[in-house]
């Protein structure tokens, strides 16, 4: 009997603005995670994350961007990492994040994640967290506030 | 259990729109990872995705690979849009001999490095149409890269395997494919 999956494990609409949403106390049953966003800020700001609650540098990352009329790609080390490059008002930035084997403890955590906001740019991100923890919660936050009826759903993928 | 190999596999039919359907755990390196018999493991499934984290035994960062029925030929096509960290390029081509669908590193990483993919095979049982894949993959490493791929398998036959591979040597212990199927309308 195949195995249904991809199951809601948790599902945030703010009611009213906020900075962040922390999903904590994960479920260590699954392979994969998959966080899906769709948000606005009151301005232009860019949505980020970090797990476990490190803060360190010890997120690196590959990414390429494209605007409708040029592209680029960088890379480098950080304290978090972007969901996507950026998120504004009005238009919904769309985000959709895979941690792959997150409750591994032999390897890095890697994490794939495509993301947008249609009127601005699209864009693709490899990251590498560079821990052998599990992932038992993930930070999702801007230096702007979240917009109300901003969505924030986080999956399981069994493995 | 397939020798040295952790294998779990369910059956096919049943379940929800996505559904996991086999994976494949290495227990020791290997050449290779094959899911043989989805005529019958993923019948009724529209679409067939595979999430993997890969990671090889070749000293630099090489190349994951698939064929699809063992076929070999020179019978595959792709394109790409990829970014290195400095640049973003594309690419195309036809006449090769197999789906290229993302990067593996090796020891020039730590051990604890693996890289991942997220492939779709869509229409994968349609005997009229030629089978197209993409994938999402990257690498953070030693080599930084960030892919989007598209993939052509050039025949109409109805896929009943897939087989992934290295391009430089085998896959380390602790190389994952998830197979899953996903229904259609």
């Amino acid at each position: 009997m195949a195995t249904p999956t991809y199951d809601l494990l948790e599902s945030v609409t703010l009611a009213t603005a906020a900075s962040s949403v922390t999903f904590s106390s994960i479920d260590q049953g699954y392979g994969d995670l998959i966080l899906v966003m769709s948000g606005t800020t009151a301005a232009g700001s860019t949505p980020q994350c970090q797990v476990n609650s490190d803060t360190g540098s010890n997120y690196s990352y590959v990414m390429m961007y494209g605007n409708g009329s040029a592209a680029y790609s960088s890379a480098g080390t950080s304290g978090q990492f972007n969901l996507t490059s950026s998120i504004r008002p009005t238009v919904p930035a769309l985000t959709q994040t895979s941690f792959m084997d997150y409750t591994a403890t032999d390897k890095h955590k890697s994490i794939l994640t495509r993301g947008g906001t249609a009127t601005v740019h699209t864009d693709a991100h490899a990251v590498r967290w560079a821990s052998t923890s599990a992932i038992i919660s993930i930070r999702v936050f801007a230096s702007q506030d979240f917009s109300t009826g901003s969505t924030f759903n986080l999956y399981g993928v069994a493995k | 259990m397939l020798l040295g190999i952790l294998n779990s596999q369910a059956a096919g039919g049943g379940g929800g729109a996505y559904d996991l359907l086999e994976t494949t755990t290495l227990a020791t390196s290997a050449s290779s990872v094959t899911f043989s018999g989805l005529d019958t493991l993923a019948a009724g499934y529209a679409h067939l995705q595979i999430r993997a984290v890969v990671r090889g035994v070749q000293s630099g960062t090489a190349t994951l690979k698939a064929n699809l029925n063992g076929d070999t030929g020179s019978n595959y096509s792709y394109h790409r849009l990829e970014g290195n960290g400095s640049s973003v390029s594309s690419a195309g081509g036809g006449s090769i001999s197999f789906l290229s669908l993302g990067k593996v590193p090796g020891t020039s990483d730590s051990s604890e490095v693996f890289a991942p993919a997220i492939i779709d095979i869509l229409n994968f049982s349609s005997t009229s149409q030629n089978t197209t894949a993409r994938a999402l993959s990257g690498n953070v490493g030693d080599v930084n890269n960030i892919a989007l791929k598209s993939g052509l398998w050039v025949n109409t036959a109805a896929v009943t395997s897939i087989s992934f591979a290295n391009s430089s040597g085998d896959m380390v212990a602790g190389t994952r494919f998830s197979l899953y199927g996903i229904k259609g309308a």
